[in-house]
């Protein structure tokens, strides 16, 4: 037993960003090898009918240079309903890596494994997974990712099942002056994320976000943050005024 | 006076005399101060290593070694491979001529 699940989790590739991936989309960094990761982060939904709020603390570790496995316990609260601990576990491999001066250019692939209750507490307990491919090349001075994602939300309790989204992330960045190794280090961000809700869902259709955002590091501790703001969508309903997202992360 | 100019003397070049080699290693896939950790990281884990120095600008990597200690190619290679980069080249350099910034 003990085997598969060390199997299972050695199988599971990560969502969870790393500093110097986007701040809503998901880049190709894994931790250093050996290299532990402690992350707390605020994520808050204000949609329409009733915003979610969710802290969340993760551990990560480096199995190797490419191989990060990390444990999530997000805390999801809605403004109408009482909040509910759930769990993630999750990891992401770096299957290809191209370095030169002062420029590394990056792919991975993730998957991630949520279980709880929904975060609109409707469904009842489901595990939902998450699968992606995320490239990124990052320089001295410029950023840019892209990575795809696609959530399969599992059924739940009652029955009811929410419809699985298709995520597609394209980011810009830049430092604006390059910094030496013990600076406070500055990165500015201009996210587009795009999701497409699909079959199962009660309200299918698309929604697009701008996302500015910045992640600020010195040495091994980093603060990111941003917000989402729609640019366009054909939803229903379940519509997001805003989404907003703060992260610190040390590695050690 | 001529005892107290000696002792001087040895005294200001005690470090200098004490001091052992260093390496100044070109790595590749070094863009970000924060990514850099790792490296540094790595390399204080390792028994002998005094200090690890950045220039980001030049891609390079300054590693200084107690006296007596001495790192193989393979194991800094070995140790860039761990912290996620590309070992391009090493140099040894006599002590105290390295730049960047130290943690």
């Amino acid at each position: 037993m003990t085997r598969i699940v060390l199997l299972i989790l050695l199988l599971l590739p990560a969502t969870a960003t790393l500093a110097h991936d986007p701040v809503f989309g998901l880049g190709p960094h894994t931790l250093f090898k050996q290299g532990v990761e402690v992350h707390v982060g605020a994520d808050r939904d204000a949609a329409r009918d009733a915003g979610t709020t969710i802290t969340s603390l993760e551990l990560a570790y480096g199995l190797s240079a490419n191989w990060t496995l990390r444990g999530r316990l997000p805390y999801v609260r809605t403004d109408r309903h009482d909040g509910e601990t759930q769990m993630a576990l999750a990891s992401k491999y770096r299957f290809w890596r191209r370095d030169g001066l002062g420029m590394q250019q990056s792919a991975s692939a993730f998957v991630n494994l949520q279980s709880g209750a929904s975060a609109a507490a409707r469904s009842g307990y489901t595990t939902n997974t998450t699968f992606g491919l995320a490239y990124g090349y990052e320089s001295r001075r410029w950023y840019r990712w892209a990575a795809l994602r696609y959530l399969n939300k599992g059924k739940g309790d009652s029955g009811q099942r929410l419809g699985d989204i298709l995520f597609l992330d394209l980011v810009g960045g830049i430092r604006f002056r390059p910094t030496h190794y013990l600076e406070p280090d500055w990165v500015w961000m201009l996210e587009l994320n795009g999701e497409r809700t699909r079959k199962h869902a009660s309200s299918p259709g698309e929604q697009w976000f701008v996302s500015p955002g910045l992640m600020w590091t010195l040495r091994n501790f980093a603060i990111k943050t941003g917000a989402q703001l729609p640019l366009w969508s054909n939803l229903q309903n379940a519509h997001s005024r805003y989404r907003a997202r703060l992260e610190l992360e040390w590695h050690f | 006076m001529k005892t107290l100019l000696f002792c001087l003397v040895l005294l200001a070049s005690g470090p200098a005399l004490a001091a052992g080699t260093q390496y100044q290693l070109r790595v590749d896939g070094l863009a970000c101060p924060f990514c850099s950790y790792g490296i540094e990281k790595k390399f204080m884990q390792t028994p002998g290593v005094e200090s690890v120095k950045f220039d980001l600008e030049q891609g390079l990597v300054i590693v200084s070694v107690a006296k007596g200690i001495r790192l193989s190619e393979e194991q800094l290679d070995a140790l860039i491979k761990d912290a996620g980069f590309t070992l391009r080249g090493v140099r040894e350099l006599p002590p105290a001529t390295a730049g960047g910034d130290t943690p």
